[in-house]
């Protein structure tokens, strides 16, 4: 699949300014289909439409292979050790800047709601950096991490390396709430 | 936070223009997180790295958590008849505006790599307007799609209903490589 790829949609080196731009929102748009579309399957599955649920995943699987060749084109796929870095980057902004400033506006405008969903991912995320900080030092010694199973909540995202706990720290799901990678 | 706040997703709350907007960013940012975890884990993987790869993909689960809470709190979940009716306005804007822009840029620009992944990306679209538009008309009563299989190709995202052609009519891609749902 990727020396297909490689072969259609090579890394172009000067990608234009404007070109990046457009690709960078197209990646934006085709990210948030993709995680709206699984939403949504759900939602038509709660209300008795398997089929509809069906397709919803179907075409969020298409918008995750437009979102990944955008990204492909950009240069946004690199190694192992760099994809780490580039995560750990990510998280890093999320927690260091972008949600503690979010958390102020939302609190300051009396958004329950948002402060909630707004901490559940600030916590998440943290853990991430760091679980991207081990990896990478393994990774750059040549070395995969260990064979454990992860554990992830789906209330609110905290994660967890091996066994998950019986309650969620930072929402209080029960341990049957976690889904094993 | 309250108790009865607990294992549940956030609400919707509208309250605060500005909170809107950064939820709305951080939706955005999620979104794009998710899949670039997924696109990363698969490189992972092919470099003989399957426990981080399993890193990766549990991560981008839980950024999934994110983004659906974000788009709760935003309102964005709505029945499965007003969930297609955002669906297909989504396709729409991308089918009539957004990839046509690009398009043109990436022309000028003299980018190929770029207008092919704009174009896979176009053409996909185009099923999925279709399939959104026939399938609404379905739920308006009550009808749940046929039982019928989807298939997806995973170069360029085309989307059929019912049979996986021989070879993508997008990109050539042959039927044994479709994802089937």
């Amino acid at each position: 699949m990727e020396e297909a790829l490689e072969k259609r949609l090579p890394k172009t080196e000067d990608l234009g300014a404007m070109t990046e731009e457009s690709l960078k929102a197209a990646f934006a748009g085709e990210s948030q289909a993709a995680e709206k579309y699984l939403v949504w399957a759900d939602q038509a599955e709660d209300e008795g439409y398997p089929n509809v649920a069906k397709l919803f995943r179907a075409i969020s699987f298409a918008e995750t292979r437009h979102a990944r060749n955008h990204l492909r084109v950009m240069g946004g796929i690199g190694a192992t050790a760099d994809n780490l870095l580039a995560a750990f980057g990510g998280e890093s902004f999320e927690v260091d800047e972008m949600y503690p400033a979010y958390h102020s506006i939302a609190k300051k405008q009396g958004n329950n709601q948002a402060v909630r969903s707004i901490n559940y991912a600030l916590k998440s995320e943290v853990d991430h950096k760091g679980m991207y900080t081990d990896a990478r030092e393994q990774v750059l010694d040549g070395k995969d991490v260990a064979d454990q199973q992860v554990h992830v909540c789906l209330v609110c995202g905290h994660t967890v390396i091996g066994d998950a706990p019986d309650k969620c720290p930072y929402c209080a799901a029960g341990k049957e709430l976690y889904k094993t990678f | 936070m309250t108790e009865s706040y607990k294992n549940t997703p956030p609400a919707p709350e509208d309250k605060g223009a500005m909170t809107a907007e950064n939820i709305a960013a951080a939706l955005a940012g999620e979104s794009q997180a998710s899949q670039k975890y997924l696109a990363f884990a698969d490189v992972a993987d092919a470099e003989g790295y399957p426990n981080v790869a399993r890193l990766f993909r549990a991560v981008a689960y839980a950024e999934s958590t994110h983004a659906r809470n974000h788009l709760s709190v935003l309102g964005g979940i709505g029945t499965t008849a007003e969930n297609l009716k955002a669906a297909w306005g989504g396709e729409t804007f991308e089918i009539d505006e957004m990839y046509p822009a690009y398009d043109a840029v990436a022309e000028l620009q003299g980018n190929e790599s770029a207008r092919v992944s704009i174009r896979y990306a176009l053409k996909a679209e185009t099923d999925h307007q279709d399939i959104y538009d026939t399938t609404l008309k379905g739920i308006e009563g009550e009808k749940d799609l046929d039982d019928a299989r989807v298939y997806v190709c995973p170069i360029c995202g085309h989307t059929v209903i019912g049979k996986a052609p021989a070879y993508c009519t997008q990109c050539g891609t042959t039927a044994e490589f479709f994802k089937e749902f």
